[in-house]
């Protein structure tokens, strides 16, 4: 093992300059998602805006388990502790974002779909079987905590996230579609979703997608840092 | 009824008038209040905003000591 395994390279002043970027674009977004102009259907209301702020965590679930599970596969072929931290990390942000876009699609379901039901949780087959690629997910973090070798820990872990990503888009996408349920698109081709999405909303939709996914960026580079850190001031106490 | 000053908001003339003439309130209550949702999670999301950058800076300090350690 080298002992710049852990060395990550300085952030230029991009990094500053993205920081910024995503500073004013979640605001533009958050801005427009509330004061611009919605469908305003029965049942929905106003909580048609909740589509800026719910979906793209699972964009973000999507993005993150990807980067996941690419730093897995890096960690297995290259053995760098780094792409062990990096998988950790996204790993982690997936999840987090995953945890608030149920939380936020219980809250939302709870006053549209579940109206007047008093249901705060059906066997809607997108909502369960999300929950239980969350609880999957979850145990990647009690698989880690179970191992104390650094080095098994990560090929462990890293064999784990290839196979909870594997599961992915048959739990969260092919399997509720087959099912059917209230999620929208889950019949007909949803490449072809104008009728899923009114035209003045599509584009804050799309901002919203793309702010999220660089929020989840910035959050994923700095918690990458900093547990970098933490492992390079281990081995500089661990060799006083 | 005697408009009094410290429940104003009870007053529906006093509103009325409050409506028409301050022009934050004109802003603010347009849209069924919709602005002070913004307000709010703008003040949120700002707050939110600092703290990774506060974060972020330290961190940055941290590392430099760490190279200045290993080198």
């Amino acid at each position: 093992m080298d002992h710049d395994d852990l060395v990550l390279r300085t952030p230029g002043p991009l990094y500053r300059v993205f920081g910024v970027v995503v500073s004013i674009w979640v605001t533009v977004v958050l801005t427009l998602g509330i004061l611009g102009p919605v469908s305003n259907l029965p049942i929905l209301e106003h909580t048609a805006r909740n589509l800026y702020f719910h979906v793209p965590m699972w964009f973000v679930l999507y993005a993150f388990s990807l980067v996941g599970a690419w730093h897995s596969w890096r960690f297995l072929r290259t053995r760098r502790r780094l792409h062990d931290v990096r998988a950790e990390q996204a790993w982690l942000v997936a999840m987090a974002f995953g945890l608030i876009a149920m939380v936020t699609g219980v809250i939302w379901a709870r006053f549209t779909w579940y109206q007047g039901t008093n249901l705060w949780w059906s066997p809607e087959p997108r909502q369960n079987l999300v929950a239980v690629q969350l609880l999957i997910g979850g145990a990647y973090f009690v698989l880690r905590g179970s191992v104390d070798e650094p080095r098994q820990r990560g090929r462990l872990a890293a064999v784990y996230a290839l196979f909870a990503t594997a599961l992915l888009p048959f739990l969260t996408y092919v399997l509720p579609r087959q099912m059917g349920g209230l999620h929208p698109g889950t019949e007909g081709n949803p490449a072809f979703s104008q009728m899923d999405i009114a035209d003045e909303m599509r584009w804050v939709f799309y901002a919203a997608s793309v702010g999220f996914l660089l929020l989840g960026w910035w959050v994923y580079t700095i918690r990458v840092r900093a547990k970098a850190a933490d492992l390079r001031l281990q081995r500089a106490l661990a060799s006083e | 009824m005697q408009a009094d000053t410290t429940i104003a908001v009870l007053d529906s003339a006093a509103v009325q008038v409050a409506q028409t003439t301050q022009p934050l309130e004109r802003v603010m209550l347009a849209d069924d209040k919709l602005p002070v949702v913004l307000a709010v999670v703008l003040v949120v999301w700002i707050g939110i905003v600092i703290l990774m950058w506060r974060t972020e800076r330290r961190l940055a300090r941290v590392e430099r000591e760490l190279d200045r350690l290993d080198a």
